[in-house]
């Protein structure tokens, strides 16, 4: 199974997210969910980060927060409305949103 | 092209969480898709006409009726419609008002459904 | 016949919020999604309830004071309509619940199903084995 899972808040201590299971775990942080592809809490990179197979922010929602996309944790790769559409479509086979 | 079906249930002004699925929906129809979006819960917030554009606030109706009039489907859960006082003169004219086996139904056909709970 | 499966998932909490009873409601709405399809089509749901979700599925809740229906009486309308209804057992243990104290049944309802205690390899077999997936 290919899962997107869309997380919308930081600092998510989300039992569900710890559990699911799945082939491929694409995780979109989306909304406020975007401050865990960049802030670190005493010097720890967020733990979502660690979650999926892979990790997506959007970019709009990091330019409102006053992030550069440029400057995500390398394992973050930025993605606009477009490219979530695609992921839905084309990486991912059911969805989640958190 | 595919079909994407997005629920949400989040109230338009006090939650940025409509304006995400809205913008969804238009990168969706820019690649072709077909887009259902179905408003359930305060979601339904989002049906009612005559939205004023304030600085601040979130306005979708605009770009709602237009996503519609581009052949975007729109339906609004008539019980927590009624329940919150939109009543069907208060719709905005292009959006339907149904019941929830709708939003399975369109579900059924879509294939892909993004589901975003209210708040 | 085409059938698909729709997981609804529930991880809230019941009463301060509507989340959970909108899962309900929509969940026991596939008895007439039949009128939006063709002949041959149904949607097939299955219901768990995971996380602290499963604190809806306590017994003899009472929301007079509140003027709604209970979560416990439409858990038991969707056994009475056959909805598969699972617990996380995972989550059970945490929370302390004895399965007595769990709506395991709708007998009073006039319901056949039952609910099922299951660990959450199972709820996600069941999310694997549908094809979309609502997360209330």
């Amino acid at each position: 199974m290919k899962l997107g899972v869309f997380v919308s808040e930081y600092g998510t201590t989300n039992d569900t997210l710890e559990r699911l299971k799945a082939d491929f775990l694409g995780i979109v942080l989306v909304q406020n969910g975007v401050y865990n592809a960049v802030v670190s809490e005493n010097g720890q990179t967020s733990p979502v980060l660690g979650k999926g197979t892979k990790v997506y922010a959007l970019s709009e929602d990091l330019l409102v927060r006053g992030f550069d996309p440029s400057k995500v944790d390398k394992r973050v790769t930025v993605v606009d409305y477009g490219g979530v559409v695609d992921l839905i479509f084309n990486n991912f086979e059911k969805l989640i949103w958190l | 092209m595919s079909k994407l079906t997005i629920g949400c249930f989040s109230s338009l002004v006090g939650s940025m969480t409509l304006d995400f699925a809205v913008k969804l929906a238009e990168a969706a129809r820019k690649k072709g898709h077909d887009v259902d979006m179905w408003l359930s819960g305060n979601g339904t917030m989002l049906a009612k006409k005559g939205q004023r554009s304030f600085k601040d606030y979130s306005s979708l109706e605009k770009t709602m009726t237009d996503l519609v009039a581009g052949g975007m489907t729109v339906v609004a859960c008539e019980a927590c419609a009624e329940a919150r006082g939109y009543h069907k003169e208060d719709f905005i004219d292009s959006f339907g008002r149904k019941s929830m086996d709708w939003y399975l139904a369109s579900c059924f056909g879509a294939d892909r459904v993004l589901h975003i709970g209210g708040e | 016949m085409a059938i698909k499966k729709i997981a609804f998932v529930v991880d809230k909490l019941p009463y301060k919020g509507e989340s959970s009873r909108l899962a309900l409601t929509h969940c026991i709405a596939s008895q007439t999604v039949e009128i939006h399809l063709e002949e041959d089509e149904n949607v097939e749901p299955v219901l768990a309830f995971v996380g602290n979700g499963v604190l809806n599925c306590l017994r003899n809740q009472n929301a007079e004071a509140y003027g709604v229906s209970t979560m416990e009486s439409h858990i038991k309308n969707a056994l009475l309509t056959d909805i598969k209804v699972l617990i996380c057992e995972e989550d059970v243990k945490r929370l302390g619940i004895a399965e007595e104290n769990l709506i395991m049944d709708a007998e009073d309802f006039g319901a056949d199903m039952t609910s099922q205690i299951v660990p959450f390899s199972e709820i996600m077999a069941e999310i694997e084995s549908s094809v979309h997936l609502m997360y209330f």
